[in-house]
């Protein structure tokens, strides 16, 4: 099994305020931490499980900064074999299907089964990049997978994590694109000489030049995504406490809701 | 697994245990796991049952409280093997998320709790807090420590802390956002490359500032800096020892007075492994006002709160009572009105377990600092 696995460094902003900048489209990010996207560490684990269970090799993928290469080196350090790190300031980066395009310039031309990535990202939570990274490489795709099966045949079976608790399961002839749910499995930790190894592993740092890709293609002036204001949404506060013995209660909440529109 | 067996019997010095038991025998977490040491360094003899041993729920257990290594009549460390364990499980990568989270977080950001570099030093917010600079001669360098640098609960030591000094006239320097952690739990969590990493680093980061001694707020950066940094150029001491010499100089000076009943709980990491035992009731006791009882567990057989080795990171699976509520009993029993502590982690268990009993109206938890600071004058 030849495995791709894309993963994207992000902000931690659980905590952290978040202040937009005064250009009003950008983040002050000099207060976060940062560290993989949380669905891309499953989807890093479940290459490096697959592989495990099978013969296999896995080629990690990030566009980023110099400093997401210690994300990239603790994949590495879980079992992924090498990576390309893509840095480069023209890319619109908030753009998935910019992204997607990048992703797949990075990948067309070699042979592949299998590209892994995590089904949304934790900072701008748009859950598109694999999806239309499966449309740029021209292959099947299941998305929101929460467990996967290699059949022969060259086929895998995902099963995909729907509303209310049902699990779609459909056969995906490879090569395909799976963007992996949360909870797929456990991620194992990286620990500092497993790290320590894996700088003897390629990391290849390239540009959209590097990879033979034109800039003007995946740039803002060709993405169809204007960013044009970031704010933070108002602080509306209108919590009421309803009173009285729980029969009262009720019927007071059950008059609200009607009133509301909301039943 | 990388650990050879052949290290491990070498390293651990299995041959010299004369499986006497003592250690077993004085460890207090037998009560309530089925822990037992001496079994594990007979066992781990063979190499053969390595990574059986390693797979064994209870090598979490251990607190690292020392208890076994005190009492061991060869100066052997038994819990050392159950931490060699943890080694093997740790760089196969299969620990518990919690464990995972805590030791990628310092290895990110510098601290176990997953907090941002960035806030190390929010605490400082509106005090007057001297920072040091590398190169700049300071006589009292101050470590804070990752829970108490991050923790609303325990950020009161540092910054009633800072107002003391400021009102001894004593010359300091806090170290801001770019202190890490000192690899305590790490090491007991049995992270033995990323720990080694923090050794190298934090040697390197604190020498580099001129200072004549370093003074830790946490026993257990006390007790890693002291034993484990040899390299370290300045002596290293817990803060209770700093404020007992400026109570012997006369510059501590008391406002008010406290008439309570207080017990004192020997965190191990100050006392079995630090031998600071005076200092913590020295201070204690000169508050006016203030009547210091002891436990009868108490000192070097102080019963150990589960705080340690990496505990507050990994749930243990028995379900009979904490020893931290052990300890809370005793102290009722003592009609204790405040069990003071003079550790981070002490107060976050101890007072959960004081919670969880039901004694909030009647008894409190406090950290030394936090009543120090609330009856000097400053």
């Amino acid at each position: 099994m030849k495995m791709f696995v894309c993963i994207k460094y992000v902000p931690d902003t659980s905590e952290a305020e978040v202040k937009v900048n005064p250009d009003g489209v950008s983040v002050d990010s000099s207060r976060f931490s940062f560290d993989i996207n949380d669905a891309d560490n499953y989807a890093v684990e479940e290459s490096v499980l697959m592989k495990e269970a099978s013969e296999g090799d896995v080629t990690v993928l990030s566009i980023g900064p110099k400093q997401s290469d210690v994300m990239i080196r603790m994949a590495m350090a879980k079992g992924c074999d090498r990576a390309v790190r893509i840095e480069d300031e023209r890319i619109a980066g908030y753009d998935p299907l910019m992204v997607a395009k990048v992703l797949a310039g990075a990948i067309k031309g070699q042979e592949f089964d299998l590209v892994l990535t995590g089904c949304m990202a934790s900072d701008d939570w748009q859950m598109s990049t694999g999806v239309a990274l499966a449309e740029e490489l021209g292959v099947n795709h299941a998305s929101m997978v929460k467990k996967v099966e290699v059949l022969g045949g060259n086929k895998v079976k995902a099963y995909r994590e729907l509303e209310g608790g049902l699990m779609e399961v459909v056969e995906v002839e490879l090569p395909a694109v799976l963007t992996i749910q949360t909870g797929i499995n456990e991620p194992r930790y990286a620990p500092i000489r497993g790290i320590r190894e894996a700088q003897k592993k390629e990391l290849k740092v390239a540009s959209l030049d590097d990879l033979g890709l034109d800039a003007s293609a995946v740039s803002a002036e060709a993405s169809m995504v204007v960013l044009e204001r970031l704010y933070i949404p108002d602080v509306v506060s209108s919590a009421e406490f309803i009173e009285g013995e729980p029969d009262e209660k009720a019927e007071k909440l059950a008059s609200i809701l009607v009133k509301g529109g909301l039943v | 697994m990388s650990i050879e067996s052949q290290t491990f019997t070498e390293r651990y010095d299995l041959l010299g245990c004369i499986q006497c038991g003592r250690c077993t025998g004085g460890c207090p977490v037998t009560v309530r796991a089925d822990l037992n040491v001496r079994r594990f360094v007979y066992d781990a003899y063979n190499e053969e049952k390595l990574e059986e041993l390693a797979r064994l729920a209870e090598i979490w257990d251990c607190t690292a409280c020392h208890t076994c290594a005190v009492r061991c009549p060869k100066g052997l460390k038994p819990l050392e093997v159950l931490l060699g364990l943890r080694t093997m499980i740790v760089e196969s990568g299969k620990v518990e998320p919690t464990v995972r989270d805590a030791l990628q977080s310092v290895l990110l950001e510098g601290n176990p709790w997953e907090k941002a570099r960035a806030a190390r030093s929010d605490w400082m917010e509106g005090l007057d807090v001297k920072i040091a600079e590398p190169g700049v001669p300071v006589e009292n360098l101050f470590f804070v420590c990752c829970t108490i640098a991050y923790d609303p609960r325990v950020q009161t030591i540092a910054k009633n802390l800072v107002r003391i000094l400021n009102k001894a006239g004593i010359d300091y320097a806090f170290l801001d956002d770019s202190e890490s952690c000192c690899g305590s739990e790490v090491y007991t969590l049995g992270e033995e490359g990323l720990f080694e990493m923090l050794v190298e680093d934090n040697t390197a980061f604190l020498n580099e500032f001129s200072a004549t001694r370093l003074i830790t707020l946490s026993p257990h950066c006390f007790t890693t800096y002291r034993k484990q940094y040899p390299d370290l150029k300045m002596p290293v001491l817990h803060y209770t020892q700093l404020l007992e010499e400026l109570l012997r100089e006369g510059k501590l000076t008391w406002k008010g007075d406290l008439q309570k009943k207080i017990v004192f709980h020997d965190p191990c990491y100050l006392g079995k492994q630090g031998d600071v035992y005076d200092e913590p009731r020295q201070l204690l006791k000169s508050i006016p006002g203030v009547e210091l009882l002891e436990f009868d567990r108490r000192r070097e057989r102080s019963l150990c709160c589960e705080g340690g080795g990496g505990k507050m990171w990994v749930e243990s699976t028995s379900k009979k009572e904490r020893l931290a509520e052990t300890r809370i009993k005793d102290a009722k029993e003592l009609n204790a009105d405040i069990v003071a502590v003079a550790c981070p982690f002490c107060v976050l268990t101890l007072e959960d377990a004081m919670k969880g009993l039901g004694y909030e109206e009647e008894m409190r938890v406090a950290e030394i600092m936090e009543l120090l600071g609330e009856f000097v004058e400053a």
